[in-house]
């Protein structure tokens, strides 16, 4: 058996330039973790997201911004102006030699530079570009202004996310927090960048990509477009649940603790799951009246379903701390969970097992930090961050005078003409 | 039916075999862009232990609900082909291993022992086909002391800390209004297929790839992790999550982990006041904020010192959205959207399905939903790839199978099994349950 030290990444190997901004640099750090060589080509200064929070001990400045650490990790990083003749001359010849070209600029931005597809192919047959924009490079709103939010918006997800009128009365629709929107668009990316490698694998030739983020999102709201295009249904927003053409029971129960606990049990509610059920509350002297063997017959399961679930799920799931009814629960085979904070997730176990949390020295700090790791487990071809995310044109010497040959003399000269 | 001819093109995954295991939403999910990039998709299904086309909420009002009349199925399953097959028997196995020997892709998305209890763990797989790509996409993973656990997306979604991100501040989590990880973990499905078969045929080492849902999800929470890993604060704290804002009013001033600290961001009622009459907006600057003002006429209050700096919006936050949405709710979604838009306004619409399907011009435009037949649904718009590969374009080229349809030509065609091998199948229950009533195109099959 081969020592999975020695293994590299699946996509080692691939040298990829990125000039992406917030909306396409999580592409950049999927390839970069599994293996690929990512070159982020930043303007003069850095990439601006380098000035969004939160920041190392709130101190804002450009190599602190902890949301540019997170999504650029594995990656080098060089300065280079493009709107300079000598800056698109070493664009071109680092294009000469890339796999991949990651872009997020506006449309038509480098075909006015004549860096566009077609000009850089002509040098790099094999050349594929990815350019990912907020609409796309065609269409009417082509040239909109976007943010994450406002992809949450026309893309599908706030129309289906917010709360029932009890709760929260006159809610609006609600945008889940994260940056998902450039999520989901850097996902599809990925995938079509790996078609296009893949593709290449055969065929030796590269091919453009217009990848489009509401596009993107558009597709990520599951049912909901099927719900319309068969049924005609536009559907309801629910607290901490599925969207619905009517009104459903809930889901989400408060513990003992004050946080939530999300429990599937509406639509399951057959006499072998009451029974299951049953079983679980009365281990803890909750089941009430559950293990009567009036619930083993359908009719009367249905018509206590709400007595079922919003009187004794609810009594005992707030008897408890969230963690512990979801551990309870997840033994006994019913798929719930608590509703964790993202932060809790550095004290779960299971995680801890699958070595998920990874140490990445910060060298020019003198410390290191713990960042979240990989989605899935790679067994022939690991997945890991080999680098924290550059500093401002931290590897100018290293590509510029080790790869393309400049002495250092030129690259002063680049630099006192606004070039690198 | 055979394959549609409108794939003349060459397609990315041409001559790439997927044996598909999985059901409910994130595998087929995943396999689906398979199928749209050009590889052959073998659905294996079981109308006994089904779970995908049935419970169908999405079958037309007018269809009898059936094993192929969900519309969703439909939606998430085309671009495969369904083998009906009971692994379970011997005979059964028999079959799938054959088939697996022909394949290059294995993917599943069964609770975390099920494959190896059928005989076809990694380990088998490989003396079956040495260099093949297995993906599996469990809830939790095979690795690690809760990989039984399981999940469905809202599960994944609670556990992992992407229900806590949605929500108002002191209000319960609103979290996700449908199975975001069933199709973000599709994406993931799909993207460490791609991979590893990259992999594969640059090295020509197969591997396993251990994808489980819950885990995938917990990266999506990067900058929340590192603002607790590096600088110790929690997201369980006043005013967060801040709704669709980018800072609650009167909480303490922290960054949102969506991007920089600003107002207004929000949405915005919009005319005439129905469900989905919103509009969000976003001021990523003075300039920016300047352009809106203009756009909404330069009102009075507009020019009030409150407003014109960053930190007077984010302060006076609340009255600057009532104001907001007393102009905006003078407009229609669409019309405000365009004159915020044509003054370099970051404004866009709250669309719901309907919205996206029937009135958004930019979707249109990029061709997102096709109307494609289906054998038992008819003519039915179908969701497209959000990319366009110059060489190679995925396309929507097969409508989502009937149950067991391309039996048949699986077995005799692709396999080599006699006819008279398939009609003994069928009649000792491989195939199809000896008990349960086959459908017409079952019957043609064995002729």
């Amino acid at each position: 058996m081969t020592d999975p030290r020695t293994l590299r990444g699946p996509l080692t190997g691939l040298r990829i330039l990125e000039l992406a901004d917030q909306t396409g640099q999580f592409c950049g750090k999927l390839l970069g973790d599994l293996g690929a060589d990512v070159v982020k080509i930043e303007p003069l200064g850095g990439e601006p997201n380098r000035h969004v929070g939160p920041f190392l001990d709130d101190v804002p400045h450009a190599e602190r911004s902890l949301s540019f650490w997170y999504y650029n990790t594995s990656k080098r990083g060089i300065t280079l102006n493009l709107e300079t003749a000598d800056g698109r001359e070493l664009f071109r010849r680092l294009a000469a030699t890339a796999d991949v070209i990651l872009e997020t600029y506006r449309p038509d931005f480098l075909v006015s530079l004549g860096l566009d597809y077609e000009s850089l192919r002509k040098q790099n047959s094999r050349l594929i570009m990815c350019s990912l924009t907020p609409f796309g490079q065609t269409g009417p709103w082509r040239d909109y202004a976007s943010s994450d939010l406002l992809h949450m918006a026309a893309g599908g997800a706030m129309a289906s996310c917010g709360y029932d009128e009890a709760d929260v009365p006159n809610a609006p629709p609600i945008a889940p927090g994260g940056g998902n929107a450039w999520h989901t668009g850097c996902h599809f990316a990925y995938m079509a960048i790996m078609a296009g490698l893949v593709y290449r694998t055969v065929s030796g030739r590269g091919q453009y990509i217009d990848a489009s983020i509401h596009d993107a999102c558009a597709l990520t709201t599951e049912a909901a477009v099927a719900n319309y295009i068969y049924r005609g249904e536009v559907l309801r927003r629910q607290t901490g649940r599925h969207h619905a053409a009517a009104p459903t029971p809930r889901t989400q129960f408060r513990a003992k603790d004050g946080t939530y606990v999300c429990a599937l049990v509406a639509g399951r509610l057959n006499p072998r799951y009451v029974k299951e059920l049953a079983d679980l509350l009365d281990s803890y002297g909750m089941a009430g009246d559950l293990t009567d063997p009036k619930y083993q017959d359908p009719a009367v399961i249905a018509a206590n379903t709400s007595h079922i679930i919003d009187d004794l799920v609810a009594k005992f799931i707030a008897s408890l701390p969230a963690e512990d009814v979801y551990h309870a629960a997840q033994k006994r085979g019913f798929t719930w969970a608590a509703v964790r904070a993202p932060e809790a997730l550095l004290d779960d176990a299971h995680l801890h097992d699958r070595g998920f949390w990874k140490k990445v020295e910060h060298p020019e700090l003198g410390r290191s930090f713990v960042y979240p790791g990989e989605a899935a487990i790679y067994n022939g071809s690991p997945w890991r961050i080999s680098r924290r995310a550059p500093l401002i044109g931290e590897h100018n010497t290293e590509i510029f005078c080790g790869e393309l040959g400049l002495s250092r003399s030129e690259l002063c000269v680049l630099a006192e003409n606004r070039v690198i | 039916m055979q394959e549609s001819d409108v794939v003349s093109r060459p397609q990315a995954l041409d001559n790439i075999r997927v044996v598909d295991f999985s059901w409910v939403r994130a595998g087929p999910w995943a396999t689906r862009w398979l199928g749209a990039l050009g590889a052959e998709v073998i659905k294996i299904e079981w109308p006994e232990n089904e779970r995908g086309r049935l419970p169908s909420t999405t079958t037309p009002q007018n269809l009898e609900v059936n094993l192929n009349t969900s519309g969703n199925f439909n939606d998430t399953n085309v671009n495969k082909k369904s083998l009906g097959l009971n692994v379970r028997s011997a005979r059964g196995l028999e079959i799938v291993r054959r088939l697996i020997a022909v394949s290059d892709i294995v993917i599943e998305n069964f609770s975390s022992r099920v494959l190896q209890e059928w005989g076809l763990g990694y380990q088998e797989l490989c003396k079956i086909k040495p260099d093949i790509v297995y993906v599996s996409m469990s809830g939790y993973g095979h690795t690690g002391r809760h990989h039984h656990y399981t999940t469905f997306g809202p599960v994944a979604q609670a556990a992992s800390g992407l229900t806590y991100l949605s929500g108002l501040p002191d209000k319960p989590p609103a979290g996700w209004g449908w199975s975001y990880m069933d199709d973000t973990g599709g994406m993931y499905g799909a993207m460490c297929a791609l991979t590893g078969l990259y992999h594969r045929n640059m090295t020509g080492q197969g591997q396993q790839i251990d994808l489980s849902q819950m885990v995938s999800s917990v990266p999506l929470n990067g900058p929340v992790l590192l603002d607790f890993t590096v600088n110790a604060r929690g997201s369980r704290r006043a005013g967060y999550p801040p709704g669709n804002r980018a800072h609650w009013p009167g909480t303490p001033l922290v960054n949102n982990y969506r991007g920089p600290t600003v107002a207004p961001h929000n949405a915005y009622r919009t005319h005439p006041g129905e469900y989905n009459d919103w509009c969000a907006i976003v001021c990523y600057s003075d300039e920016e904020w300047q352009r809106l003002v203009q756009v909404m006429g330069a009102p009075l209050w507009a020019a009030s010192p409150k407003f014109t700096t960053v930190i007077g919006r984010l302060r006076y936050q609340d009255e600057l959205d009532d104001k907001i949405e007393a102009w905006s709710m003078t407009l229609g979604k669409y019309e405000l959207t365009e004159r915020c838009q044509a003054a370099g306004v970051r404004a866009l619409p709250v669309q719901s399905a309907e919205d996206r399907v029937e009135h958004d011009p930019q979707l249109r435009h990029r061709e997102m939903y096709l109307a494609m037949e289906h054998p038992a649904l008819g003519l039915h718009k179908v969701q497209n790839a959000p990319f366009r590969l110059s060489e190679t374009p995925a396309s929507n080229h097969l409508p989502s199978p009937l149950i067991g349809q391309h039996t048949r030509e699986i077995v005799e065609g692709l396999l080599g099994y006699s006819h008279e091998e398939l009609r003994a199948g069928f009649a000792d229950g491989t195939f199809w349950p000896t008990a349960r009533p086959r459908f017409p195109y079952m019957e043609e099959m064995l002729l």
